[in-house]
């Protein structure tokens, strides 16, 4: 470190080139006042005297000028504007990323939150911003946004500072630093400076340890400063349901403490605002327990669940939780007569209507799951389909079923979808084949999910379309030895699964701050959503009615409005375990390298004009009061 | 109805004050001519002092007839001898006392105690400077109180000016007098010159020294800052002097210097100093500030 102060504007040195008329109108000017006195006697010994014993007499004989050279020297280097170098480096272009999610409003001992403390060492930096350097603020949360241009005007970056505030929701550091590096393409970006409480999404690495992991190469250096956790807290981390009986729910709330110490907090559920379970619970630094509430009903429910904290609790976003309960009823399912081994399968579940029954079928404009060896039953209204022998129509040109026997290499033996099903030894008499020059990253660019691989090609595939899930089993199971399999009604069985998450009539997840999920509108006029905070927003549904990409940046009941009136209300809680831990990691792992995390204040370049401009200012003041005071002495 | 008053100096009622006031020296200086002042030794006044043997050639009209009758042996009866004492009074009418009624205050206090030495029978005598090199007004030997007048007009129609030094009008002013005494020497005493030599002189010459130094309101406390260019009234003679109010406490430090000098000047010649400033009143100087040191009573 060079302990010398540089100097951001050498060509203002110039001004030290006023002090040669400032001494020669000094002189020039000094016109003594003419005072007739009664006689000399005393004060020709006071000077004789004076002379003598004073050092100092030229000094204060021109003590007005020394301090008008000295006010002028200041303000010469002020204008120079030194500065002391800091540790860190000097970058010319520096984004600062501050991570402002859920976690960084938890406070500490004396109340302060960790969006405070970064706000105050960032105003730090803007406060001694030198000349030349600019920088650009981005709020990170679950996205990022920036909220300034490069700049270096102090009150613009300070204004854009104070208008930061915490999101309720999970952060997410790849979004800020795709941002920082598209920023890179258009500045010269040596660093970027993340400020954050280090509380990211924990991953195993290969030995296994949790890290906080982030699929991302660092194009530039990452200077990562983190700010201390908060104190103790507790929260709800999930929120669930599961139906156990035609009216009657198995509500499951989890609860976390973090690291800091044992926590303590009853827990109430209220079903549309009155109270219908209450516990108390006791945890130990970092457990989580699962509470079970009991709720009867076979009609559609708001629940809520509230903690009361019984002790110190740093965040109060991850308090609250809200669960919409559906209507019960059962899962209607069309599969054709001829596919008889499906619907003997679908005949030993409970709770299934099947269509069609060979009679007089009501007529349904909506199934929960369609299942079909047509791709012309894709024209049907399903949240669920499960195409059997069928190739999509995107992927014919891609895929052909040849004959010969396809050999299962692989599955995803944890999905939900193939859970216990066993596809070794499965004889398959069609043969789905990548075509020449097609490979299985061409499969998945549109959108499909190999779950199944043969050896020639793809065997199942799966592919999400906004609320709709389809399932395609290449190959028809009549040519199949798969029914004949134990594994066949496991399969059906986790079809039906799947179709009941779809239509949210088994599980029910309470919903998470982010974006709000798709929810249908009776028409298709404009949506005024009411945010917990008082905010409106105005959202126009798709043309199928389908209001999607809300965001839910605040943890409350969102209000739904059409046309003045509300047709629904939703509920969004934090129900993150990373965000409510509040644990700050030390390090984070990118692809090729590891950051750590500094807990010290940046040591940035610190300007030095403002304080010789005070002294300038003080030495200003003592020339006045040199030039106007009083007579000093003593009184005879 | 309103009492034309006697002098312009003072009102009728400080100079009937004055009148009952008479000069207190330390030490009898006095002459060999009959005055109001006993004098050491034997004389002819009413006042009984001793008794002595009888020497042939003594005055027997001296002789206690009333012991000679008891004893049979004559003594003679002595009485206490009266003389005059001499009252010089010394006014420094330099320009230097033409600030701030400097020069009044002094007209005013020689010329009380003029009023004093007139009326207690001593004989007073007055000197002051005026305009004009080397010229020194005089007020002649005078005695009693016809000389009232004169001596109060002598003391009002004295002009100041000129740059007579104080030394310079005490040697002008011992060449003119004879006789012992008191002498009052009112003046500011800013001189450079050394007072030493005509302080001896006035010693030697038999007069006690009564200095009163008058300094104006501006040099006792003056209040002054910045550059000044000081010229001096008497002389013309400029002195630059910066930053004029650091040097303030070192200018109290020599006016105090100069007055404890002066001080030790007439201590060691049995005589007295008193500083004033011209603001003083008058009354407040002589009923109160002299009388209260003993320098009348």
């Amino acid at each position: 470190m060079n302990w010398l102060p540089g100097i951001t504007t050498p060509a203002a040195a110039w001004l030290f080139a006023l002090l040669v008329p400032l001494v020669v109108f000094y002189f020039l000017k000094l016109k003594r006042t003419r005072v007739e006195i009664p006689s000399l006697a005393l004060w020709l010994s006071v000077i004789e005297d004076q002379r003598v014993n004073s050092p100092f007499q030229k000094f204060k004989r021109n003590l007005l000028l020394l301090l008008q050279v000295a006010v002028l020297c200041l303000l010469a280097l002020a204008a120079m504007q030194p500065f002391v170098r800091g540790r860190s480096q000097r970058a010319e272009h520096l984004p600062i990323l501050i991570d402002c999610s859920a976690s960084m409003a938890a406070t500490d001992d004396q109340g302060r939150s960790r969006l405070d403390l970064v706000k105050q060492q960032v105003r730090e930096i803007i406060t001694n911003l030198l000349s030349g350097q600019r920088l650009t603020l981005v709020a990170v949360s679950d996205s990022a946004q920036r909220l300034t241009e490069f700049t270096d005007n102090q009150r613009v970056l300070l204004d854009a500072l104070n208008r930061i505030r915490v999101r309720e929701v999970e952060g997410n550091l790849e979004e800020g630093l795709q941002l920082a590096q598209a920023l890179a393409r258009s500045f010269q970006i040596d660093a970027v400076r993340f400020y954050s409480d280090g509380n990211l999404p924990l991953r195993p690495d290969e030995t296994g340890r949790q890290v906080a992991g982030v699929n991302f190469d660092l194009p530039f250096e990452l200077q990562f400063h983190r700010i201390d956790p908060g104190g103790a807290n507790i929260g709800i981390t999930a929120f669930t349901a599961r139906r156990s009986g035609p009216e009657r729910w198995d509500v499951f709330v989890r609860v976390e403490g973090s690291d800091a110490g044992q926590t303590a907090a009853g827990v109430e559920l209220l079903a549309g605002g009155v109270p219908v379970g209450d516990d108390t619970i006791i945890l130990e630094a970092g457990q989580s327990q699962r509470i079970v509430f009991t709720y009867d009903s076979a009609d559609a429910a708001s629940l809520e669940v509230r903690l009361r904290p019984d002790g110190p609790d740093s965040l109060a976003a991850d308090n609250v939780a809200w669960l919409d309960l559906p209507v019960s009823r059962p899962l209607s399912v069309y599969c054709p007569l001829e596919l008889a081994a499906y619907r003997h399968s679908l005949s030993g579940l409970g709770g299934i209507e099947l269509l069609p029954t060979g009679g007089r079928d009501p007529q349904r404009a909506l199934y929960d799951l369609v299942i079909a060896d047509d791709l012309a039953q894709a024209d049907q209204e399903a949240q669920t389909f499960l195409f059997i022998g069928v190739v999509p129509a995107d992927l014919s040109s891609l895929i052909s079923i040849g004959t010969g026997l396809a050999q299962v290499v692989d599955w995803k033996r944890d999905d939900p979808l193939l859970q216990h099903v066993m596809f070794q030894d499965v004889e398959i008499t069609d043969q789905p084949t990548l075509a020449e020059g097609v490979d299985e990253g061409d499969i998945e660019s549109l959108g499909y999910e190999i779950l199944v691989q043969g050896n020639t090609g793809p065997l199942v595939l799966r592919r999400r379309e906004g609320r709709i899930a389809s399932v395609y089993l290449l190959f028809h199971t009549d040519r199949s030895t798969l029914p004949y399999r134990v594994g066949f009604p496991v399969l059906v069985s986790n079809v039906v699964g799947l179709a009941r998450d779809q239509a949210e009539l088994s599980d029910v997840r309470g919903i998470a701050t982010g974006v709000l999920p798709e929810l249908q509108v009776p028409s298709k006029a404009a949506v005024d959503v009411r945010t917990p905070s008082g905010q409106s927003l105005s959202v126009l549904p798709d043309a199928e009615g389908t209001l999607k990409g809300i965001a839910a940046h605040e943890v409350g009941q969102y209000d739904i409005r059409q046309e003045g009136q509300t047709i629904r209300r939703v509920g969004a809680g934090l129900l993150s375990a990373t965000e409510t831990s509040l644990w700050g990691v030390e390090e984070i792992q990118f692809r090729e390298l590891t950051v750590g995390a500094s807990d010290q204040p940046v040591s940035t370049d610190k300007p030095l004009w403002s304080y010789l401009a005070y002294a300038a200012f003080v030495f200003l003041l003592v020339e006045w009061w040199v030039f106007l005071r009083r007579p000093g002495g003593e009184a005879a | 109805m309103t009492t034309a008053q006697l002098t312009s100096l003072f009102p009728n009622d400080v100079l009937a004050r004055c009148e009952r006031l008479r000069i207190n020296p330390l030490r009898r200086r006095t002459n060999h001519s009959r005055g109001e002042h006993h004098a050491g030794k034997g004389g002819a006044s009413t006042e009984f002092a001793d008794y002595r043997d009888y020497s042939p050639g003594d005055d027997v009209r001296y002789v206690d007839w009333n012991i000679f009758a008891r004893t049979g042996d004559p003594f003679l009866k002595l009485y206490k001898h009266e003389e005059e004492m001499h009252v010089v009074l010394l006014v420094d009418g330099s320009q230097s006392m033409q600030f701030e009624g400097k020069f009044d205050l002094a007209r005013q206090l020689a010329a009380a105690f003029g009023v004093m030495g007139l009326l207690n029978v001593e004989r007073v005598s007055g000197y002051a400077t005026k305009s004009g090199m080397g010229a020194i007004a005089m007020l002649p030997s005078c005695r009693g109180r016809v000389s009232l007048r004169k001596m109060l007009a002598f003391f009002e129609g004295l002009e100041g000016g000129g740059a007579f030094t104080v030394d310079d009008m005490i040697e002008q002013a011992l060449k003119r007098h004879s006789g012992k005494g008191v002498c009052v020497i009112v003046s500011d005493f800013l001189t450079t010159g050394d007072l030493t030599r005509p302080f001896n002189r006035l010693h030697s010459a038999g007069l006690e020294i009564y200095a009163l130094q008058i300094l104006g309101p501006t040099e006792m406390d003056p209040e002054l800052t910045g550059d000044l260019r000081f010229v001096d009234s008497e002389t013309g003679q400029t002195l630059d002097v910066s930053s004029v109010g650091e040097l303030l406490g070192l200018y109290h430090e020599h006016r105090r210097g100069l007055a404890d000098h002066i001080a030790t000047l007439c201590r060691q010649r049995q005589g007295r100093f008193l500083s004033l400033s011209s603001a003083d009143d008058i009354q407040t100087v002589l009923f109160d500030q002299l009388l209260r040191r003993g320098w009348v009573r």
